[in-house]
Parts: C-alpha cells; sequence; structure tokens
C-alpha cells in the first residue's frame, strides 16, 4: 500500500494505491484564487497547510472508520511551486520518520502520465502531456522520457488560464473558455506558431488578449483561441506519431479534461492506426493518487530517497528522471 | 496544373500530406498533395494548407537556385494543394544512420551541415529538419527534402531552430554518439556558411534547448 501526497501547486492531495494498482483512496483540495487573479504561491501554500492535516486522515481512513498504515510514503519532489512543494515534503517526511517506513520522490509530470497509463492501460505510448506546468510530447527511450516535442513559452495550461483571467472567467480557465468557446462559431485570424516539433503560444496570448481589449466578441474569441491552439498542438502530435511510429497516444494532465482536444488527439490517433488512450476526466488534474501511482512503480523498482536527500526540486525536466518501469504489462 | 487526372500510385504517408508516384513524359515524379485535417476547423485548415503549398514550393525552387540538392519543382496545383516534383533514389537518413558505423555516419553528417549551410546562406531556413526529411542517395549524398515549414529568415534565431531540431532528432534515436555526429555536422556547416554564421547559429542552438521547461541553469 503506497501513500502519495500532491502538492506542487494548488492542489493538496493524498491518496492510497493498493499492490494491484488500484486506487483505494483519492482525497484533494484545491486552491481557488479569486476571479481576475492569479496562484500566489505563498496563500495557495497556506491553503495547503490548512487542509493538509485533514485530507491525509481522511486518505488513511478505511469505510468503517479504522485507519491504515502505508507501507510505502510517496511526496510530489518537484517541478512547481517552491512554498507549495514544501508543505508535501515536509507531511512526507514526518509520516515516514514515524512510521519507519521508505520515502519516495516523485516527478509531478511523470506522475501524471503513469497514473493514465495505468487506468486506460497504455504500454508504450506516445505521450502527450497538457496542463498548467507541462505541453510536451514524449516517448520512452532507455531508462527515460525523452521530449519529441514541447512548448518554448507558456504551456497550453498557462495560455488559457491567463487569458480567462483577463476575460474575467472563473478558474479553472481552460473549462470558462471551452464553455464560451461552444457559443462561438466564427474564426479570427490568430499568430499559429509550430517551429517543428514544438509550440509557442505568448504570440497567441497577445495576439488573443489585445483583441479582447478592443472589445471583441468573447464566444468569438474563446472558440478561435481554442481552436488555434489546440490545433497547433495537434499538428506536432500528428507531426511526432508519424515520426516515432508508436501504436498507442496517451493523453495527460489537466487539460486533458477539454472534450474538444480530446477530438482532435483521438482523431489523429485513428487517423493513423494507433490507439487512443486518454486518462478519465477525474483523473486529469492534480491528484493525490498519480502520486501514490508513480510511487508505487518507483518502489518496486527499487528506487526510494532518504529523509537527509528529500529536497524540493521547484524546476526539473521530465528527462532527467529514470523511469524503468515502462514499457508497462 | 491539374493534378487530378494523374494516375498515379500511393507511395507514403506523411504527418501533413500524402506522397504518390506518378510519371509525367521523361520524369517519374512525387506528387503531395496536403489532406484535409479532420481535427481542424474548416477555415483554419484551408488556410494552412493554401498557404503552406504555396511557400513550399517556392523555397524548393530557391534552394534549388542555391545549389542545394533539393528535389526539383515540375509543377504545382494550387486547386488541389498539391505539389508536383522530381522523384529521388534513396532511404531516409533516420533509418540509414541505425546501420552505419560511427565513422560513416559522422561523414554523412557532415555532408547535412554542408546542404544546411548552403539553404541558411540562401536565407531559407527549413523549419523541420529532422534525419527523417533527409533522403540518403545511393551515392551517399544527402538531399533535404520537405520544406513545409521553411521560412525565408536570416535571423539566427530560425536558423537555431533548424540546428536544435536536427540534434534533438539525432538525441532521440542515435543518444550515444549525438555529441560526435553534431560536431560533424557543424564542420561541414562552417564549410558553406562560414565560421562566423556557424557560431552564431550554434550558440543560439543550444540556447533555444534550454528555453524548455524547468531546466535547473538558464
Amino acid at each position: 500500500m503506497c501513500l502519495g501526497i500532491e502538492s506542487t501547486a494548488h492542489t493538496f492531495g493524498a491518496s492510497l494505491v493498493d499492490d494491484h494498482d488500484r486506487i483505494v483512496t483519492n482525497v484533494n483540495s484545491t486552491y481557488r484564487p479569486p476571479v481576475g487573479v492569479g496562484i500566489h504561491p505563498r496563500k495557495a501554500s497556506e491553503h495547503l497547510a490548512s487542509v493538509a492535516d485533514s485530507i491525509v486522515k481522511t486518505a488513511l481512513s478505511t469505510q468503517d472508520g479504522s485507519s491504515i498504515d502505508p507501507d510505502v510514503i510517496a511526496y510530489a519532489a518537484g517541478p512547481g511551486l517552491g512554498p507549495c512543494l514544501r508543505i508535501g515534503a515536509t507531511v512526507g517526511r514526518a509520516l515516514s520518520s514515524f512510521l519507519k517506513k521508505p520515502l519516495v520522490a516523485v516527478h509531478h509530470g511523470v506522475a501524471h502520465l503513469d497514473i493514465a497509463m495505468s487506468i486506460a492501460k497504455a504500454h508504450d505510448p506516445l505521450a502527450v502531456l497538457v496542463s498548467g506546468g507541462h505541453t510536451s510530447i514524449l516517448v520512452h527511450i532507455g531508462k527515460r522520457w525523452r521530449v519529441y516535442g514541447e512548448t518554448q513559452d507558456i504551456t497550453l495550461g498557462n495560455l488559457l488560464d491567463m487569458f480567462a483571467r483577463e476575460a474575467k472567467l472563473p478558474s479553472p480557465g481552460g473549462l470558462s473558455v471551452s464553455k464560451e468557446a461552444m457559443k462561438g462559431e466564427k474564426l479570427i485570424k490568430l499568430p499559429y506558431t509550430v517551429k517543428g516539433n514544438d509550440v509557442a503560444y505568448s504570440g497567441l496570448l497577445t495576439a488573443a488578449t489585445s483583441s479582447l481589449h478592443r472589445q471583441g466578441n468573447l464566444a468569438d474569441l474563446c472558440f478561435s483561441l481554442q481552436e488555434t491552439a489546440f490545433a497547433m498542438l495537434s499538428e506536432a502530435v500528428e507531426r511526432s506519431l508519424v515520426q516515432t511510429r508508436r501504436s498507442e497516444v496517451l493523453l495527460a494532465g489537466g487539460v486533458a479534461a477539454s472534450s474538444r482536444l480530446r477530438e482532435m488527439i483521438g482523431s489523429i490517433a485513428e487517423d493513423h492506426g494507433a490507439s487512443f488512450h486518454p486518462v478519465p476526466v477525474e483523473y486529469s488534474g492534480d491528484c493525490g493518487a498519480q502520486i501514490a501511482c508513480s510511487g508505487r512503480l518507483a518502489f518496486e523498482s527499487g528506487i526510494t530517497v532518504s529523509t537527509s536527500d528529500s529536497f524540493v526540486i521547484p524546476r526539473w525536466r521530465m528527462d532527467e528522471v529514470d523511469v524503468p518501469w515502462i514499457p508497462r504489462n | 496544373m491539374d493534378t487530378s487526372k494523374l494516375t498515379s500510385t500511393p507511395l507514403h504517408r506523411g504527418a501533413e500530406a500524402d506522397l504518390s508516384l506518378a510519371t509525367i513524359g521523361p520524369w517519374r515524379v512525387v506528387i503531395k498533395r496536403r489532406v484535409r485535417k479532420e481535427y481542424r476547423t474548416p477555415s483554419l485548415d484551408e488556410q494552412i494548407r493554401h498557404d503552406r503549398t504555396i511557400s513550399e514550393a517556392s523555397r524548393i525552387h530557391e534552394a534549388k537556385t542555391a545549389g542545394a540538392k533539393v528535389p526539383s519543382i515540375v509543377g504545382v496545383d494550387v486547386e488541389n494543394n498539391a505539389i508536383v516534383m522530381t522523384h529521388l533514389d534513396g532511404t531516409v537518413a533516420r533509418e540509414r544512420l541505425d546501420d552505419m558505423s560511427i565513422n560513416d555516419a559522422r561523414k554523412l553528417l557532415r555532408s547535412i551541415g554542408e546542404q544546411i549551410g548552403l539553404l541558411h546562406t540562401a536565407g531559407i531556413v527549413h523549419g523541420d529538419l529532422t534525419t527523417s526529411n533527409v533522403i540518403v542517395s545511393p551515392s551517399g549524398e544527402p538531399f533535404i527534402v520537405d520544406f513545409g515549414m521553411s521560412r525565408r529568415s536570416t535571423e539566427p534565431e530560425d536558423r537555431g531552430v533548424d540546428l536544435h531540431l536536427l540534434q534533438r532528432s539525432i538525441v532521440a534515436s542515435h543518444n550515444k554518439d549525438s555529441s560526435s555526429m553534431m560536431n560533424s555536422m557543424i564542420r561541414g556547416y562552417e564549410q558553406t556558411a562560414g565560421k562566423k554564421a556557424a557560431g552564431s547559429t550554434w550558440r543560439k542552438a543550444r540556447e533555444i534547448a534550454r528555453r524548455g521547461r524547468y531546466f535547473a541553469i538558464r
């Protein structure tokens, strides 16, 4: 039984995953900033600290009220906001030394892929990770995920969140923009920047916000922003799929909840005879279960960390982490 | 020209276009037709396919004029978003590199570097330069193909993207020898683009690689 603790940004989560990769409990609380404002790292970390105790307790208790002792403790060591990461790391270290159980430092992005692969049953896919922290296209070679394409500036999640903030739409931005987009129909021409397998979204954000401030039609603008941003990523994904010749496409991360993006990436997979494995919507966003799932896999591969080395790593690339448990069975 | 009435046999399905083979007069030609993408909203799709067809044909022709080894344009079918060009015999570099000795691989990378230097000096950047977009002729000469993302530019930034993408495709499939292969590529690039341009482009390429997310050192 592995306890996973997530606290990289706005969510504190704790979850138990058993030895058969089944999610036993998954309890999460997310900090929501006021409309028009971004996540303030200190305010977010205060929220995480205030809920940590009760979330861990709930995650460790069975339905009849008794509590479960985990065999391994996993915490999200990065990447993320420093003040937030330190909350989860502190809780993880404390539990590990109190219960005398091994500790595992998990990479949050790798964990997004691990939970998606577990539930959506992917073996060795072309992985598309889209969230507030990542926009990457990856394949597993040797012991690591290799970045085949990625954003050169802001992530897809950043783009949608920042635009939503400017438009005074509530968080999460992706959901608000997609709701508005359904009412739009006219395509406004916006910058479309694909460089090989990479995308760049900052020009698109600038053009969309300045059009917004010129009193452009919000629904049409949301429609155009979403269509352009998703088409850019989809093109990079299609290109990577042809180059890597993988037979599975995995879609993971918070923005994977978007039905339009699922439709687009799914259509590409189908076009090239690959199977499509989107993460279920309830496990797309940050949650304790992803950390528990990844921590269990790392522990089974013999990867643990001593308390004295259990740092947080706010900047930590996916291609710097050993993930020997892929391809999955 | 109108390609819709040509008899052709399918050759390859790429990411954004279908390639097929046909014969026009004495030439064996490849027809590259940009197909409709279901995932894109129709007006965006039409605009992208139209713009890229015209731009690709122009860039290939310019590259040819500059003396680079590229296909020759036979015709353009704007109505059907298709380009007709001469067929090249050979193997994709990505596959050739798999069963090459390190010395042969370095020799090939050097010639690829010379070709990129020619393009850049002529004011063309490729925009999607991977080992999948280089065809090696039976005599071992590299031809650069697929100018769908290419543009006219002499900016170090755009040139750097070319070298960055090439490096990444080599790291992804030939990680072990990638740095010595890239060194040979730069030697070739210096030959045709000069030391100064080679220095600034390579510096930019390394900077671009660091722009990815979450590097500890910036």
